[in-house]
């Protein structure tokens, strides 16, 4: 093949090749709009390159030492004993309430999530489900079904649209500082996900069961208890094992609203301008979220192995 | 290339989930009663831990004055100020938008650091980077590289974006950098784990075929590994810039001039039906953001 020849042949490649020209534009538009930010924010003139912000930095690295070890060279002894001292009088329950927080909120999200996402699953949630030949239905009852699955599905876009820390700030707000308000706020946000992603579970299942059930005359009820929830189950579980790290990592900070848990504390350091503290409240913090990662990595590994072993 | 993971748009799942990577070692099944049960009473103890039991009686009693004006606020959203504002002040609707746009330029700028950190981070943090022979020698040191990046990530990721705001605010006060500094960091942990999950998952195929004839590990990345991965990488930091605007907003309950900012002071002034104004504003710049990066998703599976 002549050099040309080559050549030609490479360009007609080329033009061949897919192309995602949406792609493209999009990230050619977010980029553009990236630079607009970066030059109209005042970001670039705050940048702390003046001497004064050196000295605050000094000055702040200082005060995260702790109190009583400044000023003198670090014992490793006596910053262990600092830190079991802090640990026993707020650490520890603050942390223990953090991972409550956390477990209640994902258990509350699965328990609204369940019937949501049967009702978002256009599969189930329709005139007639699982028939074949679908039967002129009334066009009264295909409406009212259509309606009733979308409204679900606004309802599970518009929670999780709905950051949770503004929603447990509103229930804070209007229900008073309960831990109600924050379960309830991390919950319905984290609802709105699982719904979604419970629907696109029993959509995705095969049809082909649930269409004989029906054919023998089961129930719309009966098909979402008996067959798609038990064949879901296992995998439901792994996404909630996934939202409850998400959850954890939430949970973290959702105590600066209300409630003696980390962010809590943070907050109440924070005011006092205790820096070492809100330090030790940040460390307890990445090392629950860690843990809690590590914990969920190997349930989920340990479960999608059983469920390997179910299916084969 | 298997894409049944992008059918279910389920980019809040991560990669390494959607086809659960399954373990060929046979193990025995976790017996799923076992699991149900102890779920259901962890979950019970954490909730008799907060005292959810004890207080669901303060909840019913609330003073529900509040949140029926609340609820009825959602149907008349205010469309000018509640009460008197002084001269010059510019109309709600101005408000609004400012406070919509400094909400989208706290998110673009706090994912542009990200990404700058995160996509390096994402490359040093996936398997075949270090792919090494099992004799090499450099193969152990490749391994703690590997792990070290993994760990940084992870560390970056495990500080929630307002702790690093808490820390930055100490540090070096109430600046708008600051702020994105704050969201870029966590983010870019995220994008690096995912980014590295991405590439890994990305069509052998094509980075055989040039390793095979020659090319050196480089450019088999830079020809073949990276652009097979690209669609995916940009859609997953299409979804993480919808994320951007919600924690930017959130920002907002720290000082900074984002829709979170009007939120919390809307309520502080008891003026509920212009927080209702900013709550819409809130929902409809994420419901665009997720609307454009799902509409992403469905052509990448097209």
């Amino acid at each position: 093949m002549s050099e040309l020849a080559r050549w030609e042949r490479i360009a007609a490649l080329r033009k061949q090749r897919p192309r995602a020209g949406l792609l493209h534009g999009s990230a050619l538009a977010l980029a553009l709009l990236a630079v607009l930010a970066w030059t109209t924010g005042d970001f670039a003139s705050s940048a702390p390159t003046a001497g004064g912000r050196l000295a605050e930095l000094a000055r702040f690295a200082h005060e995260l030492v702790p109190h009583a070890l400044r000023d003198r060279p670090l014992e490793l002894g006596e910053l262990g004993a600092w830190i079991a001292e802090r640990w026993s009088t707020s650490g520890a329950a603050a942390t223990a309430t953090t991972l409550a927080l956390a477990i209640a909120a994902t258990a509350l999200a699965a328990l609204l999530a369940l019937p949501a996402s049967f009702l978002a699953a256009r599969t189930l949630a329709c005139a007639e489900p699982y028939v074949d030949d679908p039967r002129p239905a009334s066009r009264v009852r295909r409406a009212t079904w259509g309606l009733a699955q979308r409204l679900v599905r606004a309802l599970l876009l518009l929670l999780r649209a709905t950051p949770e820390y503004v929603l447990a700030f509103l229930a804070v707000a209007l229900l008073g500082p309960l831990a109600w308000a924050l379960v309830l706020g991390l919950a319905l946000h984290n609802a709105g996900i699982l719904g979604r992603l419970g629907a696109e579970l029993a959509e995705d299942l095969p049809p082909r069961p649930a269409a004989a059930l029906r054919a023998s005359g089961a129930t719309r009820t009966q098909i979402a208890l008996l067959l798609l929830l038990p064949v879901a189950a296992s995998r439901f579980v792994l996404l909630l094992f996934y939202r409850g790290e998400t959850c954890l990592r939430e949970a973290t900070v959702l105590g600066m609203v209300a409630l003696p848990s980390l962010g809590y504390g943070l907050a109440q350091a924070r005011a006092r301008l205790f820096y070492d503290e809100m330090l030790f409240f940040i460390a307890c913090s990445a090392l629950l979220v860690l843990a809690g990662d590590l914990f969920s990595t190997w349930i989920r590994a340990r479960l999608s192995v059983a469920r390997r072993g179910n299916c084969t | 290339m298997p894409r049944s993971w992008t059918s279910s748009t389920a980019w809040s799942t991560p990669p390494a989930m959607r086809d659960a990577p399954i373990s060929a070692r046979g193990r025995a099944p976790a017996p799923a009663k076992i699991l149900g049960v102890a779920l259901i009473a962890t979950a019970l103890l954490a909730a008799a831990h907060l005292g959810l039991f004890r207080t669901s009686a303060a909840l019913l009693q609330a003073e529900h004055g509040l949140l029926g004006r609340f609820l009825a606020a959602a149907l008349c959203p205010a469309l000018d100020y509640e009460s008197a504002v002084p001269a010059g002040t510019p109309p709600l609707w101005q408000k609004v938008l400012e406070g919509l746009r400094s909400t989208a330029s706290f998110a673009l700028a706090g994912l542009s650091l990200a990404l700058c950190f995160g996509a390096p981070l994402g490359i040093l943090c996936a398997r075949s980077t270090w792919r090494a022979e099992k004799h090499d020698p450099r193969a152990l040191a490749a391994r703690a590289l590997w792990l070290g990046a993994r760990s940084l990530a992870a560390a970056l990721r495990s500080v929630h974006e307002l702790l690093w705001a808490a820390l930055f605010l100490a540090a070096l006060g109430a600046s708008p950098l600051a702020a994105a500094c704050a969201l870029a960091l966590p983010y870019a942990g995220t994008l690096a784990k995912v980014f590295s999950e991405l590439l890994d998952e990305a069509d052998e195929r094509a980075v055989r075929a040039l390793e095979e004839t020659g090319a050196s590990r480089v450019q088999a990345f830079l020809a073949a590994r990276l652009p097979t991965a690209l669609p995916d990488l940009t859609a997953y930091a299409f979804y993480r810039f919808e994320c951007a605007l919600r924690s930017a907003a959130v920002l907002g309950f720290f000082g900074y001039p984002t829709l979170g900012l009007l939120i919390a002071q809307a309520f502080e002034n008891q003026h509920l039906r212009e927080l209702w104004t900013y709550l819409y504003a809130l929902l409809l710049l994420v419901l665009l953001a997720e609307r454009w990066s799902s509409a992403l998703r469905r052509r990448l599976v097209a």
